[in-house]
């Protein structure tokens, strides 16, 4: 049997966070403890307000809870200061949003090349990764386009390519196809679960459709900040 | 307007406190700097009309003589034999208490009261009024002052004080004070004629006969013009009065031009914060379209926000500038006094015409600015509105339009010049032309130069760099108007930098070659002590003396710096010629009547060497041949100078005020400077220096009259650092988002505040290069065009490379401060909360 711990990718225990609204406190999470094992798919349900990008910001760490602890690839980043969660993120992280946020002022290559260089990987490795990469999304002969002339399907695909241009340990994707059309939001799904899988990486998606739903491994609901049943 | 639509507009500002703050900062600025500028000059020009109208009273004519003054005789044949009674002779000069200078009024108590009334008005009654006449003439040295003026210098009624005239020490009294109710007899001196004759050395002389003549009474004036014998004349006393003033007229205009410089700079300000907030609100302008607001009506509101905004900021830089126009005004008058002529002026009169002015300029500017942006936004179609790249897609799409245009308006700046002439207000006309022009090409420019230069940033410092250098060009519908900002108050920082560093090299040279005497003595107003000349000329180790003589001929278009020399010989290579061969000049200029006139004076006269002047003498008019132009760069350089035996020729003056000493070799110049003053001590105050003595001090008063030049420049630095800091902190506030995404793929905050850094200082940089060009060519037209009109001098133009680093080096520095705190606020941003979903 394997070990626990070395098989758990991401690990979240007794999580809560709050915002401030004025003179009252919202609370957005509520004691939330759940673990997601390496190489697993899981996608986080709810409505909005529920608290699935509070949850997916806390594991990314760019925010910090209030209380609870969020373990990730063996590193407890709860207790890590501003930069070293901005270093474990730029290494371990890869994040996909549902309004795609490329840097618009860089083309397609340059916006996975942001990441690479941010790693520190050699310019010959990055320009390998990237060419591999665009083939793989279908975007070989888009690497010189702005964003803005991309559509919302390629613009996405262009950030799941950033998103794991840097081999991350632990994929987030906050609603990836949220923005998208039927047709263009199952097949950038396809895409995002045959990369990952291929990868062996672990994702944690947070979606309110039953479709995106549907191809993970697990579907844990998130309702008033606080998880339904066993996660 | 709707008053929910009111309420928003308001309720919209003051949730943006730093953003209404730049915005009004920037046309406070602006109007506090017009308006300051305008009341010192304002003030200055009307303490010294005050003080004219003070000093001139009734007179409506003044009879004056040559260089040496009026026989006493001609006053008292005018009034017993041609039986003028509205006449007062005046004897006028300058005198020196403590480290004061004042003006000597010396009256006939007797013939005053056709003319001037302040002489009595301190006794009160008639029999203090002649009591005081009384005193007057039987005490000695007895003065009269304003009572602001005695308590100033301290002295009570009946106190003895020391002052000098004409080079000597002389004991005054003072005998009463009066009350200065018009506030133009600041700087007055009153005393009897005959002591005023005994300071001033005019002994059986007169300055001038003033003269009341009724108004159309042409036959008064046409017997009295014939009463006068050669070489007295009848001149109006408000031409008098208006051609003195005329020699600041040009620095004031050169003023008023900075002024509007600052303007200028704070327009575009002005343009960025408005602009900024309507582009922060697209998206409640796609909404309020939706709804069905009409293009007008958006266009009021935007319109009605940026007059508010304009009127409130305005009130401030109106109170502002007249706080500003005090600080200025004391540069100012400081600066008329050690160029032009002596101004009494301590308080900013306020005149409601300028704050009107400032007010004005400020509210139209705020109109202006807002309705680029004003039309902009409301020609959006609803959807379009909530699009921030259909903005940049449009900036990019109008750019080279609106180059084409700047191209034409330099086109046309270069075609004004050409034609207008001599006209100096055509000439900063064209100024502001071309600096509008070059503002047009900049944004395009630097788009293309920030394009290109972000693959070598990338090369050199990664990513992060080509983010901050490409983002000036994605951004340019707002990294434009900065860049223009920085670059339009920079350009103005190194044209006037190169103009004043060329000026000073043209006068440093000029100083060394016409400064040929090894040591120089003379006094400021008056004449040397004929038998003390002598004297010197005897020291031990004086080789060879020169003599000049300076005075003012006065005709009716203004008035004229005569100079009699008497060269030593071999010191002619001491004055530049201009326009003709030293062989042919110097012959002609001591044999006969020829003389040299000035740049400046034969600038203005439309002379050169060949043709002929005629000019004033005690013998009457007389015609000169212009032998050749000299090079010269005094403050009242429009001058003609004729060799000492011409002068004596046509002038009963025999006063010399400057003595050059040619020394022998091996003398020492400081050892003679000390002789002169041993000899000189107890019979005559001399000003004695060496010619290197000479030259340090002539550059120290050349670099303090750029010292106003100097403080208005900072000022549109200032505004420009505003713009940038507004423009960085808009760039920032609208790529939130985007520097969230950065923080998220795992940029540290370090990295993000040194990007948000790296572009403000990119936009230095960008500017500063653009502003290298505009700055030669602002120079070049001041320095060929501005100066020549204004004060007719020609400067050889010299472009030190260290100015022109030092100004980019700075420009980079100045961004780089503005970005401090959009960088810290970039760096301190929480990318959670920026990456909220919409």
């Amino acid at each position: 049997m394997m070990n626990v711990k070395e098989t758990t990718e991401i690990s979240v225990r007794g999580l809560g966070r709050q915002f401030r609204e004025g003179e009252r406190q919202h609370v957005v999470l509520d004691d939330v403890s759940l673990d997601v094992r390496r190489g697993e798919t899981v996608a986080l349900r709810g409505r909005s307000g529920s608290g699935k990008s509070t949850l997916l910001n806390l594991v990314g760490g760019i925010d910090t809870p209030d209380t609870g602890r969020v373990v990730v690839a063996n590193v407890d980043i709860t207790g890590l200061n501003e930069t070293e969660r901005t270093l474990f993120r730029r290494r371990h992280i890869g994040f996909v949003y549902q309004s795609f946020n490329l840097v618009p002022t860089l083309n397609v290559a340059d916006n996975i090349r942001l990441v690479l260089e941010l790693n520190d990987v050699a310019a010959a490795e990055a320009q390998a990764r990237i060419d591999s990469l665009l083939d793989a999304v279908g975007l070989a002969d888009r690497a010189e386009s702005y964003p803005d002339v991309l559509s919302g399907g390629e613009q996405q695909r262009v950030a799941i390519a950033r998103a794991l241009s840097h081999q991350p340990a632990v994929l987030l994707a906050d609603e990836p196809t949220g923005n998208l059309d039927d047709a263009t939001a199952e097949s950038v799904l396809d895409l995002l679960d045959k990369l990952v899988r291929k990868t062996g990486g672990t994702m944690l998606i947070a979606t309110h459709s039953a479709t995106v739903a549907s191809t993970c491994d697990r579907v844990i609901e998130l309702h008033n900040g606080k998880l339904d049943g066993r996660a | 307007m709707m008053a929910v639509t009111w309420r928003a507009s308001i309720s919209y500002m003051l949730r943006h406190p730093w953003q209404l703050l730049l915005a009004m900062l920037g046309v406070g600025i602006g109007v506090a700097v017009i308006v300051a500028v305008d009341l010192a000059n304002a003030s200055s020009r009307k303490a010294f009309l005050l003080s004219m109208d003070a000093v001139t009273g009734e007179a409506t004519h003044q009879v004056i003589g040559g260089p040496r003054g009026l026989d006493e005789s001609i006053y008292a044949d005018l009034r017993v034999e041609h039986g003028f009674r509205a006449i007062a002779p005046v004897v006028e000069g300058t005198v020196i208490t403590g480290e004061v200078s004042l003006q000597l009024l010396g009256v006939d108590l007797f013939a005053e009261s056709e003319i001037r009334t302040f002489t009595g008005q301190g006794g009160g009654d008639e029999s203090g009024t002649e009591s005081l006449f009384r005193e007057f003439l039987t005490s000695p040295g007895s003065v009269t002052m304003s009572r602001r003026l005695a308590g100033e210098l301290d002295i009570k009624k009946g106190d003895r004080f020391m002052l000098v005239a004409d080079g000597r020490e002389q004991q005054a009294v003072l005998l009463d004070t009066f009350v200065d109710q018009s506030g133009g007899l600041g700087k007055l001196l009153i005393a009897d004629i005959a002591t005023a004759q005994e300071w001033l050395g005019k002994a059986g002389l007169l300055s001038r006969i003033d003269v009341r003549i009724a108004d159309g009474d042409d036959e008064t004036l046409s017997a009295l013009e014939s009463a006068l014998p050669d070489g007295a004349r009848a001149l109006t006393a408000a031409g008098r009065t208006r051609a003195t003033a005329e020699m600041s007229k040009a620095f004031m205009t050169n003023l008023t031009a900075m002024s509007l410089l600052a303007l200028l700079v704070g327009l575009f300000l002005i343009f960025n914060s408005i602009s900024f907030s309507v582009l922060q609100r697209r998206n409640l302008i796609g909404v309020l379209r939706g709804l069905g607001m009409t293009r007008k009506q958006l266009f009021a509101i935007i319109l009605a926000e940026a007059g508010l905004l304009g009127i409130v900021a305005s009130v401030l830089g109106v109170a502002l500038g007249i706080l500003l126009g005090e600080q200025l005004l004391a540069l100012v008058s400081r600066s008329i006094n050690d160029l032009y002529f002596r101004l009494s002026v301590t308080n900013v009169s306020v005149d409601p015409a300028s704050l009107i002015k400032g007010f004005v300029a400020g509210v139209g500017a705020a109109l202006l600015a807002a309705a680029v942006p004003a039309l902009e936004a409301t020609s959006y179609q609803p959807r379009l509105a909530l699009a921030r790249s259909t903005l940049e897609q449009r900036t990019r799409r109008v750019l080279p339009y609106v180059t084409m245009g700047g191209i034409l308006v330099m086109i046309a700046a270069i075609m004004l010049l050409a034609v207008s002439g001599r006209n100096l207000v055509a000439g900063l006309a064209a100024v502001f032309l071309l600096i509008l022009g070059f503002s047009s090409c900049v944004p395009y420019a630097a788009g293309h130069a920030s394009r290109w230069l972000a693959p070598f940033a990338h090369r050199i410092a990664g990513m992060p760099a080509r983010l901050a250098i490409g983002g000036i060009a994605s951004g340019l519908s707002r990294t434009g108007v900065a860049v223009v900002a920085l670059a339009v108050a920079l350009s103005a920082t190194i044209g006037v930098s190169v103009m004043v560093d060329s000026f000073r090299g043209s006068v440093n040279q000029w100083l060394e070659q016409s400064l040929q005497a090894d040591v120089y003595a003379g006094v400021q107003r008056g004449a040397m002590d004929a038998d003390l000349v002598e004297a010197l000329s005897r020291i031990e180790g004086v080789e060879a003396t020169s003599t000049s003589r300076r005075s003012w001929i006065e005709q009716p278009g203004g008035r004229t710096q005569l100079i009699a020399v008497r060269m030593a010989p071999g010191s002619y290579a001491g004055t530049e010629l201009l326009d003709a061969e030293p062989r042919d000049v110097w012959p002609a200029w001591e044999g006969r009547d020829a003389v040299l006139v000035s740049e400046p004076y034969a600038y203005y006269n439309g002379l050169a060497a060949g043709d002929t002047v005629t000019l004033p003498t005690d013998f009457g008019p007389q015609s000169f041949d212009v032998a050749a132009t000299f090079q010269s760069y005094e403050v009242n350089a429009s001058a003609v100078m004729m060799s000492r035996a011409t002068y004596d020729r046509h002038y009963r003056d025999d006063g010399i005020d400057t003595l050059g000493l040619y020394l022998a070799d091996g003398v020492r110049a400081d050892d003679v400077v000390a002789k002169v003053k041993d000899l000189s001590a107890g019979r005559q105050q001399l000003r004695v220096d060496s010619n290197a003595r000479i030259r340090e001090l002539s550059l120290e008063i050349f670099d303090q009259t750029f010292v106003i030049t100097n403080v208005l420049y900072w000022l549109a630095m200032g505004v420009a650092f505003i713009g940038i800091l507004s423009a960085m902190l808009a760039l920032q506030l609208e790529r939130a988002r985007e520097l969230a995404t950065l923080r998220a793929l795992g940029m540290t905050p370090g990295q993000v505040g040194g990007m948000v850094a790296l572009q403000s200082g990119g936009i230095g940089l960008l500017s500063g290069l653009a502003a290298v060009p505009l700055g030669i060519v602002m120079a070049y037209v001041l320095i060929k065009v501005i100066n020549r009109r204004a004060f007719g001098w020609q400067i050889d133009m010299t472009v030190a490379p260290d100015i022109l680093v030092v100004s980019v080096a700075f420009a980079v520095l100045t961004a780089l401060l503005a970005g401090i705190y959009p960088a810290y606020r970039a760096a301190q941003s929480e990318p959670a909360a920026a990456m909220r979903e919409e």
